[in-house]
Order: structure tokens, then sequence, then C-alpha cells
């Protein structure tokens, strides 16, 4: 089985900043790391490739800083990465990435499988994943915390919601995004992030993978960002519990159930 | 570990390099010149188990990649709780194939990316969490004879909690205790000395120079007696009170401190 997963660089910092000019993510500066729902899905991929064979191919598109990520996604057990950039993506929404991205799974070829974390936690969309399904005209299902059985051509999978959760069969090639409950990602070895740091990495511009130039970056992108504004400062609070331990444990425990937090 | 005692052999503490680390060739280069230089010097190489909770490459992964050589009975490695089943059982049959014997033993600290134990993991019952004794009594069942298992004391933990944990982690099969940094004297660690004379007892000398970083770490606010705080001076006199004892050399200066160390315990 040949599976994709997509992955991407995000700021690894709560300190990223919104250009207010072209209400992009100031990426300059800040320490990326891969989106955490992207871990689980390359852990996801790896485990299918353990149980009944095949190839993982870690798929991005960014800068050329961004190999940072596929080399993660090669220190855990994937075998190939393939990194998309160009100029001309540039300004790409969730749309005109979906197209680039499906353009780069066609390319690769003989796809059976792609994998993508549930969201990005820096866009927050849940989009890319559905739209490269879109894109590719694949049945894809979302939300998936737990692959149980992959058949020749067929695979089952848990789909959460918030009731509980729905078995599905999809028929393959298909695309699935994943939540954090679907595994524990592996911790990299040193002889895998050895690996990673020697391995090649093709870099891949809009011309080789065939995309219309149209489709791609602002002119490709449909939505527009026209506002963004911060969230509301959180209110910072402090309760002064007495007693004894036994009493303010108990005390503790009963606050940080009111307030939902345990 | 009576042996490193009577031989006064020092534990030094190496840390593995971080997983996200930016200049990893250079930091395992540095790991192996550290490690290489504890084994020629006679003394004890003691391999962090991702400390402080801060994901790193396991201590034995580091000395099978890189070639390293242990000495027998001259390295010990930590074991902590966050780990899967499969990578602990796999840290545990290295250390046999390297011929280490000495584990430090400790629940340690996790993180978002750490998994840890369950008990069902480690075939305990009656408990909702693995801690060192629950690791302790796996290691001895699983692996009978093949270690010499230590465990940690922290005498700024409330004591009565702290001698009752120490019991259970003895009754697990711990041989040897390893305290937390001891500035000079504490008075709980010499009621551990009284408590259980026939145990060796190893006592941990911070050797940075940055005490208010061993008040993080402990959670309560270490004072000394010099301003500013003079690690090999403390380190001598730790000597002085603690004459049965072995000593743990945590965050020494390979470049500034390790050529002092050599002529203080005499």
């Amino acid at each position: 089985m040949k599976i994709v997963v997509c992955v991407k660089q995000v700021p690894g910092s709560n300190d990223a900043k919104i250009d207010p000019e072209t209400k992009r993510i100031v990426r300059e500066g800040i320490k990326a790391v891969t989106n955490p729902f992207d871990t689980y899905a390359v852990e996801e991929a790896v485990r299918i490739k353990e149980k009944i064979g095949g190839e993982v191919v870690v798929l991005t598109m960014g800068p050329p800083r961004a190999d940072i990520v596929l080399r993660e996604g090669i220190s855990v057990g994937a075998d190939k990465a393939v990194l998309l950039s160009d100029r001309a993506f540039g300004g790409s929404d969730t749309w005109a990435t979906s197209y680039a991205l499906a353009k780069a799974i066609e390319k690769i070829g003989s796809v059976d499988l792609v994998i993508c974390g549930k969201q990005a936690i820096d866009g927050d969309t849940a989009q890319v994943g559905p739209g490269i399904a879109a894109q590719l005209d694949w049945p894809q299902a979302t939300y998936v915390m737990a692959v149980p059985e992959v058949k020749p051509g067929l695979i089952q999978v848990k789909r959460m919601h918030e009731d509980g959760w729905d078995l599905c069969e999809v028929k393959l090639p298909a695309v699935l995004t994943v939540v954090k409950d679907i595994n524990q990602p592996r911790i990299p070895t040193l002889k895998g992030r050895l690996a990673a740091q020697k391995i090649e990495i093709p870099t891949w511009t809009a011309a080789d993978i065939g995309a219309e130039p149209e489709l791609i970056g602002l002119n490709g992108s449909p939505t527009r960002v026209v506002k963004t504004n911060p969230p509301p400062a959180r209110e910072k609070a402090s309760l002064k519990l007495d007693g004894t331990p036994a009493e303010t444990a108990g005390k503790l425990v009963h606050e940080l159930r009111v307030r939902g937090l345990v | 570990m009576r042996q490193h005692i009577e031989n006064k052999t020092y534990h030094v503490e190496i840390l593995p390099p971080k997983q996200d680390s930016e200049k990893l060739d250079a930091d395992l280069e540095a790991f192996g010149v550290k490690f290489n230089r504890v084994m020629e010097s006679g003394y004890c190489a003691c391999l962090t188990d991702n400390a402080m909770g801060n994901l790193a490459f396991q201590g034995t992964e580091m000395i099978e990649e890189l070639g390293l050589e242990p000495k027998k009975d001259l390295v010990m490695i930590h074991l902590n709780t966050f780990h899967t089943k499969d990578d602990l059982d796999r840290i545990l049959n290295s250390c046999r194939i390297l011929k280490i014997r000495q584990l430090l033993v400790i629940s340690g600290d996790g993180s978002d990316r750490l998994p840890k134990l369950s008990p069902a993991d480690v075939g305990a019952h009656n408990t909702e969490a693995v801690t060192s004794v629950e690791l302790l009594q796996y290691i001895v069942r699983e692996y009978p004879g093949d270690f010499e298992l230590g465990v940690a004391f922290n005498p700024y933990e409330p004591e009565e909690h702290e001698f009752a944990k120490m019991e259970r982690k003895l009754a697990a099969g711990a041989t040897f205790i390893i305290t937390q940094p001891v500035i000079e004297r504490h008075e709980v660690v010499d009621k551990l000395l009284v408590k259980y004379p026939k145990i060796p007892v190893i006592v941990e000398a911070w050797m940075s120079k940055k005490i208010d970083l061993l008040s993080e770490a402990v959670g309560y606010e270490i004072k000394t007696a010099t301003d500013p705080f003079d690690p090999i001076a403390t380190l001598k006199i730790l000597h002085q009170n603690y004459k049965s004892c072995g000593i743990y050399l945590s965050l020494l200066g390979f470049k500034t401190q390790y050529d002092f160390i050599k002529d203080t315990w005499k």
C-alpha cells in the first residue's frame, strides 16, 4: 500500500503575529514545528505500513526550510519525502493548497491512501484534507479515531463525533483526516534522526506537478482574509484555599471541576 | 554499588542530546567525548532519561549508534515510567547486550509527547498509575538477576511520605539509593543513613553555579553559605559530611570543573 501523509510546518510558539497588511501569519523568525495533528497522521501511516507492508511518503508545501518537517516524518518511519516549493504557491488559500497537494499526489502516482491531521493549529480550518479529496474526487473520512482494518481496496475506520463514533468502510483510494485519539506517536530514535539527516528530498515546483498557474497562489484562491481580530484576553484570577492539606486538596479538585478543567 | 563507594568512584551525570537539537552532529560528538572521558577516568557515567520531561535520545541508543564502549559496571542508565512497553523492553534488552547492570529506576517527568506506561504494561494490579515501585517490580520479575537497581530519595519532600515510599521501593527490589542534590548537608539524608545503614547511598552534588535552578527543580528555595555558590568547595564539604556515601555529580562542567574533581575525593 502506498500512503501519502500531508504535513505542515506551523509556528512552534504562541507568539506568532498576524501581518496587518496581508492578514497572514508572520513566520519569519519563529521556530517552526510539525503541526501536532500531522504527527498522528504519520504515525498511523507507519503503523499501517508495518502491519500490511507498503511505502509511506511525506509531503509538504512551503519554503525550502519546510524540509525539517519532512525529515521528522522520515525519522519516525516514513520512507520518502517530497517538498513542494515555489514562489508561485505563495498566498494560496486552503483550496489552492489542496489543488497543489492533489497534483503532487497524482505525480507521486499509484497512491492508495492519503492521511492528514484533522487541522493545522495555525489556520485551524480543517479544510485541506477534505479539499484534497475533492480535488482528487476520492472518498474521504474525517475525524478518524481508529483504523481497525485495511483490506484490499477498502479501509475500515472509526469516525469520532460528539455522541461517540461511527464505523465506516471507505473504498480506496481515499483521504483520511485523523484526530489525536488515534494513536500515540512514537519518539524518533537516534538511528531514525541520523537517517533523516542524510536523505535527499526532491523539491517540486508548480511546473513539476503540472499545476495550472491560475489555480495556485492568490490567483487560485477564492477566499480572502479581510479582517483579523485577536481573541479577547483571558482573565487572570487567583484563589486562596484554606484548611488542612486534605481539605484544600478537596477544595482544589472541586474548583477545577466546576471550571471544567478536570 | 558498595564497590563504587570503596573505590571512590564518582557518578558523573551525562545528558544525551535533546531530540530537537539544531546541532545534532556537534552534540553527538560532545556526548562521545564526555562519555569516553568518564570511562578513562574510571568513573561511572550516568545517562539520564528525558530529564525534566525534555525529549532526548536514550542512553543505550547513544552508546550503540556512536560505537562507545562501556566499561564493566561503570555505566548507569536512568529509566523512568514515560515509555511504551516496547521501548521499555528495548532499553532493558540493550542494557543486557551492552552488559550494563546498573539502573536508576525513577517515576520521572512527563510531557505531552511522552507516552506513559500503563499498569497493564507492567503487570501491576490495584493501582491507577505506574510509579518507580511498579517499574522495579516488573524489572525484577521479567529480568531476574540482570540488573542492580537503584532508586531516588528526595529529602525536600514531606519526610514521612518519602520514607514510606522508600520502604515500598526497597521492598520492590531496590538495592541502592541516590538522593536529590544536597548542599553540604541535609538532616533528612542523615536520617536516611541511620535508617538504612546497610544500603549504599549516593549523595547528589549540585555542580552548577546556578543555585536557583536547583531551587526550581526541587520546588523549595535552596540557600547556600557562600554567594556566589562555589560547587567545588561545596563538594569537598559534602565528602567530609558523608564519608560513607558515594557522590553523584549533576551538571558537572566538563571544561571548567572536570580536572578539579580528581583530587577532591581522597
